[in-house]
């Protein structure tokens, strides 16, 4: 059953389907806040942000564009224990940005991208768990971060370089 | 390195979500919010039907009162926006039980001012009965828009 209908049955009132969307969505909710946030906290904030999923459930009016919504609810979850984190963060777009190749591609172990994306700042690290752990479009990732695309690829690309540069620091480079 | 996976289980995820959507709390919800509207319209309407005017502590006891029905309406208004969901079906339900507070206590706002002679009963009543139907149709509007998406959804798969 697609997500969508699910959506639209769980706003209908049927527990089920609400059981059902918890039951899909609940490892990738949990994955996106523990990647921001410690493991102390992380179930908590897990727990807060489906309270507010099922508060602004019969609000929501694209059932399609469930998972962006979702985790724009997480993020905003996350923000407010992050607030110090976020705000000392600066976008640092530099022009003519070379585009770099993809060093997430090589890294084949998914737990090794995990211990990497802890070290990477707060921006950078939001947009590599959403693009490449959370299979978000470079679309949704803007929404969810309420940003232009232009910047979620520039962050991307951000995100990469220091990715690189980690690799190569613990000598994990290919 | 093996990947952390979340401590709650999807079982225990939603009995800790279970008070939220208990089937009490949104009657209470609605219930203040109904009690506490058709309260306030029921002692406004007695307070502005007056026939003379009133010393100052009845005054005060009319605001009063009214002030207390409109918190309870106030606070089952925030639970219902805030802390309550109230799905498309128990928005329908809701919206019913709405309707018939409003024209039953319009019923008796007219008693009263047939009685009286005079009042401004029936005309806030006819205002909170409408308000009321608004609200109906709009719940079953959305409720019939979300089963035809799911049937078209349903029929897709």
């Amino acid at each position: 059953m697609s997500d969508e209908l699910l959506v639209v049955r769980a706003q209908l009132g049927e527990r089920a389907a609400l059981a059902e969307l918890v039951e899909r969505w609940r490892v990738p909710v949990w994955r996106y806040v523990r990647r921001m946030l410690d493991a102390e906290r992380a179930d908590d904030v897990a727990q807060e942000v489906w309270l507010a999923v099922i508060r602004g459930l019969p609000r929501l009016r694209e059932p399609a564009r469930f998972a962006p919504w979702l985790f724009t609810i997480a993020r905003r979850s996350v923000t407010d224990r992050l607030r110090g984190e976020y705000a000392g963060e600066h976008e640092t777009v530099e022009a003519g940005e070379v585009v770099t190749d993809d060093p997430v591609e090589a890294i084949v172990d998914r737990a090794e991208l995990v211990s990497l994306l802890a070290g990477l700042p707060v921006l950078e690290r939001e947009i590599l768990v959403l693009f490449y752990l959370e299979d978000l479009s470079v679309e949704d990732c803007a929404q969810i971060c309420r940003v232009p695309a232009g910047t979620v690829k520039s962050r991307l690309n951000r995100a990469r370089r220091l990715l690189r540069t980690r690799m190569e620091e613990k000598g994990s480079r290919p | 390195m093996t990947e952390e996976e979340p401590r709650l289980s999807a079982e225990e995820m939603l009995r800790r979500l279970d008070p939220s959507l208990s089937p009490m709390k949104r009657v209470r919800a609605v219930a203040a919010l109904v009690a506490g509207l058709a309260g306030a319209v029921f002692v406004a309407a007695l307070w502005g039907g007056e026939p003379g005017p009133l010393p100052g502590s009845t005054q005060l006891a009319f605001g009063l009162l009214a002030g207390f029905c409109l918190a309870w309406a106030g606070y089952g208004g925030w639970l219902l926006t805030r802390r309550v969901p109230l799905f498309a079906t128990d928005r329908v339900i809701a919206a019913w039980i709405g309707l018939a507070a409003s024209t039953a206590t319009t019923a008796v706002l007219t008693v009263v001012a047939v009685q009286r002679g005079s009042g401004l009963g029936p005309a806030l009543g006819g205002v909170f009965v409408l308000v009321a139907l608004v609200l109906t149709v709009r719940a079953h509007t959305r409720r019939a828009e979300l089963l035809r998406r799911a049937r078209e959804l349903g029929h897709g798969e």
